[in-house]
């Protein structure tokens, strides 16, 4: 995962250079964004707040930078919306006709990367970094708004599609003991769905990093190891991992491909296939 | 006839049978100082699915069954007044006591944490059965050690000699002495009659205790007459006890036989095994458990063997006059039916409790065998040494007039 | 003798007609479990036995490490029980469904106290160390405890484990409930905390109920019809929904009414107030002043002595 601080900064870097672009001391900039932004984190923030002073006067610009679509689903992914208590009550026959009648589809979507990092889950635990997920791709597979967007809010105001987390918040709320929990949300949803089309990871590590350990003394490898020497070490401990791969689209991907370039099909290369070191 | 003199038998002490025995009891000692090394595991073969093994079935269940001579004799004389029996009513008492000492001793090597014995006394729970018997046992415990103190007193009664102590202390523990039998005498009554009342209490708790477990207890045993058929056990057990203790003890110190007084004694156990008997196959045929005794498990031979080798088969013996008067016989007899209710005790405990979840299997480990044989052998140790130095057992007649 | 015998019966029978009439017949047993109880359902058909519980249950009760890592999911090959290093373990079933691969199906299985609405350990218990609490955990109170074990030969789940190897202070080790999360924190219990799929719902116990009925209801096919814990042993805090029976999953069939009910009712039936060993001590009394005659007629008697 991207650790939290230096994310912060970039993002602060960002915002402070595109933004404001003056002379006025990072320090107080800073503390000024905060008050804006109403954000929180006082302790973490202001530990952070000395060195990039020292950092962005070295060399801003090489180490800033970072894709827009991530630093957007970052600031997405912080979001908590408003909770939606009552949904609309519809069979998913009934609600596919209607989004197909509205003419909704895959073109409508306002978001093709997200990334999947709530403070809802975060307040229970954090032992996993976010899920990178691409709405778009699973939008042009499954076709179907409703596999996911299963129901909409009661009220005719809202969106027809709202996120996960505007339903599915904390787990085994009182005033709504049936509705499941963010977490359960997004795993019972992919794994599910993923098992169903055998296809796309259904273990921790498929999705998500790892808040890893140190390797250092973990791996035992003679000094000049053979490529499959390295790849059994690490199956030894990751032996989910080396499943999880075997059903990867790394692995899987060996001809003509919808996701190449300009679906160009001519690529007869794969990681089963042809590649050395295919152990 | 009830003319009869307990007394000091004051034979040798060190025979071979006592060198064996007391070998085994040193075995058991050092399995029981394993058991304190390294924990409960170490020793024995209890688990999860089997916390209760040998030592519950046979050092504590049986040991208390067995020690029902001890108020059934004493009912037999001192309440129903019958004192022709009186002459067995010390060494069963003396068995009682030592019985009930040594299932304490076996509690404290069981409990895992053997210095907290005393917590009972102090936490109460009115819905465990075990409390109940917890509270009678303790408390039955004194009672015995109460009803033993005269033949202490008796013994050393206007013979205090301290070895070194001035005259002054020899005297005072003399008056000590004779006040206590004095008052003795007077409450005794309270005690014998209290003894019986905690017998008959935690005899048949001792059967309630399963009650809670109906899914682990084979069927042929879990009946809600258990604590009956434990109290009925018990009761009907007392007197073959005495006759097999009182045997094998006036073989082994070549005393009188006792013949006399045994046999009429057993004329009562028809009448309580019958009982017993009778209660056993009626429950068996209203709860319909017969259809089991022919499927052949661990369980079902265990319950033949406990019935017919030892309730059934002795029953009719001692219905015979001739096995009631010939020695070898009678022993014999009630020798199957002590084995019988130990046998029931051992059943109920650990054959017939089978963990329907693990159905793990357990067979006693080498240290619990070791253990439960030490502390029997230790039993018999102790009783050997105090009916030679304390009025225990009844002198032999010719030694009366010498 | 024969006159004796009958007097004997004569006032043995008297006796026991006064108690009779005297003693209003036996309270009826009442159950003790606490009516806010929480408790949990899990639900087999969302578990992936990712043992996630088990680990979160390691951490959050400092036991210790285990021998093979939680994510080791090769475990789940041999069938295991909760121990005393373990208050929770997940096992794997086949039920010999196959899905449209022809893969064989399996169903998780996650194992721990059931936390009994009348737990027959704590009626057991000689001096009240394991008790029902108001919030549905049957907690441990280690200062009490004596190492009976009686509370694992009540127990008709098999729950509770034996530090054996402990020679002076073992413990009972069972799920806690995590009862001090719970009570004093705030906080859900572990295992439902990290669960990834909400296979555990935690919440108070007749709104799980109503919960697992509607789920059973609204998901037509996918459930068996039976809350196991709803109604065994009397109802337990932990429930179970399955979509196989649960006798083919490795649970213990059990009766409905609570076990502690036949022992307790014997009990409280003879011993409340002690009235019975009371009567008994009287009826005995008057029989051996009944017979004191006798004995005096008799002689060499010493003197009351044995």
């Amino acid at each position: 995962m991207i650790p939290k601080v230096p994310a912060w900064n970039r993002l602060r870097r960002r915002l402070t250079l595109t933004n404001l672009n003056s002379a006025v001391p990072l320090g107080l900039v800073f503390m000024a964004l905060t008050v804006g932004m109403g954000i929180q984190l006082p302790a973490r923030a202001m530990a952070a707040a000395a060195p990039p002073e020292a950092e962005t006067a070295k060399a801003p610009e090489a180490a800033a930078w970072s894709a827009p679509d991530q630093v957007d689903a970052q600031k997405r992914a912080q979001e908590v919306v408003p909770f939606v208590a009552e949904v609309r009550d519809e069979c998913k026959l009934c609600r596919q006709q209607r989004l197909r009648d509205e003419g909704l589809g895959v073109k409508d979507q306002s978001h093709s990367y997200l990334l999947l990092d709530s403070p809802i889950i975060k307040r229970t635990e954090d032992r996993y970094g976010p899920v990178r997920f691409m709405h778009s791709k699973h939008a042009t597979i499954t076709q179907d708004c409703a596999l996911c967007h299963h129901f909409r809010p009661a009220d005719e105001s809202a969106s027809e599609t709202v996120r996960c987390s505007a339903c599915h918040q904390d787990a085994f709320r009182q005033d709504h003991p049936e509705r499941i929990g963010l977490k359960a949300a997004y795993h019972q949803q992919c794994i599910a769905c993923h098992e169903e089309m055998a296809k796309g990871p259904v273990g921790c590590i498929g999705c998500h990093q790892k808040n890893a350990p140190d390797h250092k003394d973990l791996v035992q490898l003679p000094a000049n190891p053979e490529p499959s020497q390295v790849t059994s070490e690490c199956l030894r401990c990751h032996e989910s991992a080396g499943k999880d791969m075997l059903s990867s689209a790394h692995w899987l991907w060996k001809g003509p491909s919808p996701f190449t370039l300009d679906h160009r099909k001519a690529v007869h290369h794969g990681k089963a296939t042809t590649a050395v070191n295919n152990f | 006839m009830s003319h009869h003199h307990a007394a000091p038998t004051h034979s040798k002490f060190w025979t071979p049978g006592v060198v064996a025995l007391a070998f085994v009891a040193a075995v058991g000692l050092v399995a029981i100082i394993a058991r304190y090394i390294g924990g409960i595991g170490y020793v024995s073969n209890l688990s999860t699915a089997r916390p209760w093994g040998l030592w519950i079935g046979v050092d504590v269940a049986s040991g208390v069954a067995l020690a029902a001579g001890g108020f059934t004799t004493a009912f037999l004389a001192h309440i129903l007044g019958k004192h022709y029996y009186e002459p067995v009513v010390r060494p069963a008492l003396l068995t009682a006591m030592l019985g009930y000492t040594f299932v304490v001793l076996g509690l404290l090597v069981d409990i895992g944490r053997s210095w907290a014995i005393w917590k009972p006394m102090i936490y109460w729970n009115f819905n465990s059965v075990l409390f109940e018997v917890a509270m009678c046992v303790m408390f039955y415990l004194n009672v015995l050690y109460i009803e033993f103190l005269p033949m202490v007193i008796e013994r050393f009664k206007g013979r205090v000699r301290l070895p070194g102590a001035p005259d002054a202390l020899n005297r005072a523990i003399d008056s000590l002495l004779a006040l206590a039998d004095k008052v003795l005498s007077k409450i005794m009554w309270v005690f014998i009659i209290a003894g019986v009342v905690l017998s008959c209490m935690h005899q048949s708790s001792l059967g309630a205790l399963m009650l809670i477990a109906p899914t682990k207890l084979h069927p042929l045993w879990y009946t809600p007459i258990l604590p009956l058929l434990f109290l009925t056990s018990a009761i009907a057990v007392g007197y073959p006890m005495v006759v097999f203790e009182a045997t094998l003890a006036t073989t082994s110190l070549k005393l009188d036989s006792e013949m006399k007084i045994l046999t009429p004694l057993t004329r009562f156990t028809v009448f309580l095994l019958g009982i017993y008997l009778a209660l056993k196959v009626g429950d068996m045929v209203i709860r319909k458990t017969y259809v089991y005794l022919l499927d052949g498990t661990s369980q079902t031979n265990a319950f033949l063997i406990e019935m017919v080798i030892g309730v059934l088969a002795p029953w009719l013996m001692l219905l015979s006059p001739k096995v009631r008067q010939s020695r070898r016989w009678l022993f014999i007899a009630c020798t199957m039916v002590v084995g019988g209710v130990l046998l029931n005790r051992v059943n109920v405990f650990v054959v017939g409790y089978r963990p329907p979840v693990s159905e793990t299997n357990y067979f006693p480990s080498i240290g619990e065998v070791a253990i439960t044989a030490g502390l029997i052998a230790g039993l018999m140790l102790i009783y050997r040494f105090l009916v030679t130095h304390l009025p225990v057992l009844n002198k032999p007649e010719k030694e009366v007039i010498a | 003798m024969g006159i004796s015998r009958r007097n004997f019966f004569k006032i043995l029978s008297v006796a026991g007609a006064a108690t009779a009439t005297a003693r209003t017949p036996a309270r009826a047993w009442e159950s003790q479990a606490p009516s806010e109880a929480y408790g949990c359902i899990v639900d087999l058909t969302r578990c992936i036995g990712c043992r996630k519980c088990e680990q979160a249950c390691n951490e959050v009760n400092k036991l210790p490490p285990p021998d093979r890592s939680f994510e080791d999911l090769t475990v789940l090959d041999r069938k295991r029980r909760p121990d005393e290093k373990t208050f929770t373990v997940v096992n794997r079933y086949y039920s010999g469904r196959i899905d449209e691969r022809d893969q064989l199906i399996p169903t998780f299985v996650k194992l721990q106290c059931m936390h009994c609405q009348d737990p027959a350990c704590a009626s057991a218990c000689i001096v009240g160390a394991l008790s029902k609490q108001e919030n549905g955990a049957v907690n441990y109170d280690v200062s009490k405890c004596i190492g009976c074990r009686y509370c694992m030969v009540a127990c008709p789940f098999e729950i509770p484990a034996y530090e054996y190897h402990d020679p002076i202070t073992p413990r009972v080790m069972k799920c806690t409930f995590c009862y001090e999360r719970v009570a004093n924190e705030g906080k859900l219990p572990g295992c439902a905390e990290i669960c990834p799929v909400e296979a555990i719902t935690f919440g108070r116990r007749d709104t799980l109920l109503k919960v697992a009925r509607d789920r059973i209801k609204e998901n037509p096919g996918r459930y068996v019809d039976h809350i196991y814990g709803e109604h065994e042993a009397g109802g337990t805090s932990w429930m179970y929904l399955s979509a196989q029976p649960f006798e083919k999953l490795g649970f213990v069939t059990l009766p409905d009414h609570p076990m502690p009910r036949l022992a307790e009712t014997i009990q409280h039936s003879l011993y409340s107030y002690l009235w019975s060993p009371i009567v008994l001590f009287g009826m005995l009394s008057g029989i051996m002043w009944a017979f004191r005659g006798k004995g005096e007629r008799q002689e060499d008697h010493e003197g009351g002595n044995l």
